[in-house]
């Protein structure tokens, strides 16, 4: 009997949602918005956990700290101009690629779980997997230059700031395009195939087909992937690692945050840090989610 | 003239489509190519293309018998690999089991039942995604260590967990919302409650999306590393990506080692894109959220 009446109780919406939410929001909670929180508390703080003795308030030294730093200011800089580079990288391959995935012909199968692998594997074994590709030494890039006589000799690409910034930004380019293809696929299959028969009744050749009916509906799933390419490039981690460990020359605000904060051990200044960039990073999330729930209603 | 442009139609296809492949897998190639060459030929200048005798020699020594390194803390690579390998196949499965069981349960509450505070709780989760990450690792450490959880498989399972609800629960609610709710109504109406409804009628219908979630948590967590890189610092908990990063020595680093435990870490995505292409396409675009 006792049993039926907590089967009947737990047959209530309100409990049956409850009971399955709240371990959900416990977890969120304790791993998302309050280490968030505390954080934010870790920012007004001088926390160097090397120097237990001297944790303190100290207001807003740390992010006036971080504001005026020339290393953050560089670091801010070289992520621009990783994001620029893969930003235009990402759209345009993404587009080539996933027009070819809406034809149909022979091996479509086949080509389409192959486009997807970049993405599925581990960025930072995909960041090791580059570098001895771009190894000055043995790497195969340079072997490839030298038989085809490109170069009279060896180099060692990774030692300059812009060719190592723009092999890092090919490496997320080539994980992140798999993503943004199958974005752009989506739209493209949603098109209804009588629009360009008509079109093409009417004498519409194949460029003024592309611009007049593909190119604009590819127009909102556009501005999604350059906001969405903009987050990932941004907070890219993985492949720079691997590729340079915490060098100076791709120290973007990732890495940079990480060497404060983790090896030295500046917990305060690098949770200013974060907060400073995550500002950037929620104008990009916010933009974001306003397309996206405009497009789901919940 | 017709048949003209379909030559030229499929010749842009075919030469298109070699791109690609070359694009996707010319690094993967290579680095399978170098995991089975002997050392002379890895390091021979012009590349030696075809490995003039193909070893197996780095799988074994990554595997089975390694040597010491000194990138490693002196730990033997395959003691550095086996345990990562072990490690990530408990992490990525444990995961997933639990993003299995959960999904359809968020789904369902968010999909179909109607309760006081339904938007706050969906929004308190989302919000999740569009916290920056950076802020949220750095308030993580004290808090994992004040949970005991740091440099613990457990750990790495619930913050991974965690991580994957927000999706989740925007990917499974819509795809209830796809699925039509008469026959649940009528099973209602047979005296079915609302927990056996779901585990006997709609888990079916929903069945793609979950294997959807499943598939797409799975790759999360088997690739994750700045989490595990922070809050693992022993073999205990450390997963393969990390103690693959561990391989490369500060001046040093043996390649065709490398090479082998490379490949070894992209085998499980690559079978799992293999077989659940279909489920990770639709997993991507109708949530393009990470």
């Amino acid at each position: 009997m006792k049993n039926m009446n907590l089967r009947s109780w737990l047959d209530d919406e309100k409990h049956l949602a409850y009971v399955i939410l709240i371990p959900a929001i416990s977890l969120i909670l304790t791993f998302g918005h309050i280490p968030a929180l505390s954080s934010l508390r870790l920012a007004f703080m001088k926390y160097n956990i090397k120097m237990p003795g001297k944790i303190g308030y100290i207001g807003f030294e740390n992010f006036v700290h971080v504001l005026t730093d020339p290393d953050f200011h560089a670091s801010l800089l070289r992520v621009l101009f990783f994001l620029i580079c893969s930003l235009f990288l990402v759209l345009a391959i993404a587009l080539i690629f996933s027009l070819l995935l809406n034809q149909e012909f022979k091996g479509l199968g086949l080509i389409r779980t192959i486009v997807i692998v970049p993405w599925a594997i581990p960025p930072v074994v995909s960041g090791h997997m580059w570098k001895w590709i771009f190894n000055g030494e043995f790497g195969v890039f340079n072997g490839l230059l030298f038989q085809m006589g490109i170069i009279e000799e060896y180099h060692f690409w990774l030692t300059g700031q812009i060719p190592a910034l723009l092999i890092a930004s090919l490496i997320f380019v080539w994980r992140f395009v798999p993503f943004v293809t199958i974005l752009f696929l989506g739209v493209l299959q949603s098109i209804p195939k009588d629009i360009y028969e008509s079109a093409s009744v009417d004498g519409a050749g194949i460029i003024r087909r592309f611009t007049a009916i593909t190119l604009p509906s590819l127009m909102t799933i556009g501005a999604i992937a350059i906001v969405l390419t903009a987050i990932a490039g941004f907070n890219v981690f993985d492949e720079i690692f691997a590729l340079m460990g915490s060098q100076e020359i791709t120290q973007t605000p990732m890495i940079y945050n990480y060497e404060t904060t983790f090896i030295m051990g500046r917990f305060g200044r690098g949770a200013a840090m974060a907060y400073l960039t995550g500002l950037i990073l929620f104008c990009f999330s916010f933009v974001y989610m306003r397309m996206s729930l405009k497009e789901q209603d919940v | 003239m017709i048949s003209k442009r379909k030559t030229l139609q499929t010749a842009i296809i075919y030469s298109l489509s070699l791109i690609l492949l070359l694009w996707s897998l010319s690094p993967i190639i290579w680095i399978f190519i170098s995991s089975i060459s002997s050392r002379a030929d890895l390091y021979s200048v012009p590349p030696q293309w075809f490995p003039s005798n193909p070893t197996l020699k780095a799988y074994n020594t990554v595997l089975v018998e390694g040597e010491g390194f000194r990138g490693g803390g002196g730990q033997s690579a395959s003691t550095l690999i086996r345990t990562g390998l072990f490690n990530s196949i408990i992490i990525a499965s444990c995961t997933t089991l639990l993003v299995m069981a959960v999904a359809p349960l968020l789904g369902y509450v968010f999909g179909r039942l109607r309760f006081p505070g339904r938007n706050f709780f969906f929004y308190l989760i989302l919000a999740l995604i569009a916290l920056p990450g950076w802020p949220i690792i750095i308030g993580l450490f004290p808090m994992m260590a004040t949970l005991k959880l740091l440099d613990t498989k457990l750990g790495l399972i619930l913050l991974l967990f965690t991580y994957r609800i927000p999706f989740e629960m925007w990917f499974m609610t819509g795809y209830f919302r796809s699925v039509p709710s008469e026959i649940e109504e009528a099973a209602r109406i047979d005296g079915c409650t609302r927990l056996e409804a779901l585990y006997k009628i709609i888990i079916h219908m929903v069945k793609p999306g979950i294997i959807s979630v499943s598939i797409i948590s799975f790759l999360h967590s088997w690739n994750t590393f700045l989490i595990p890189l922070i809050m693992a610092y022993t073999l205990q908990s450390k997963p393969l990506t990390v103690t693959i990063t561990e391989f490369v020595g500060q001046y040093f680093v043996q390649w065709e080692l490398m090479s082998a435990a490379t490949v070894i870490a992209i085998i499980p995505p690559v079978i799992m894109v293999g077989i659940f292409q279909k489920y990770i396409i639709k997993g991507l675009s109708a949530g393009a959220i990470k």
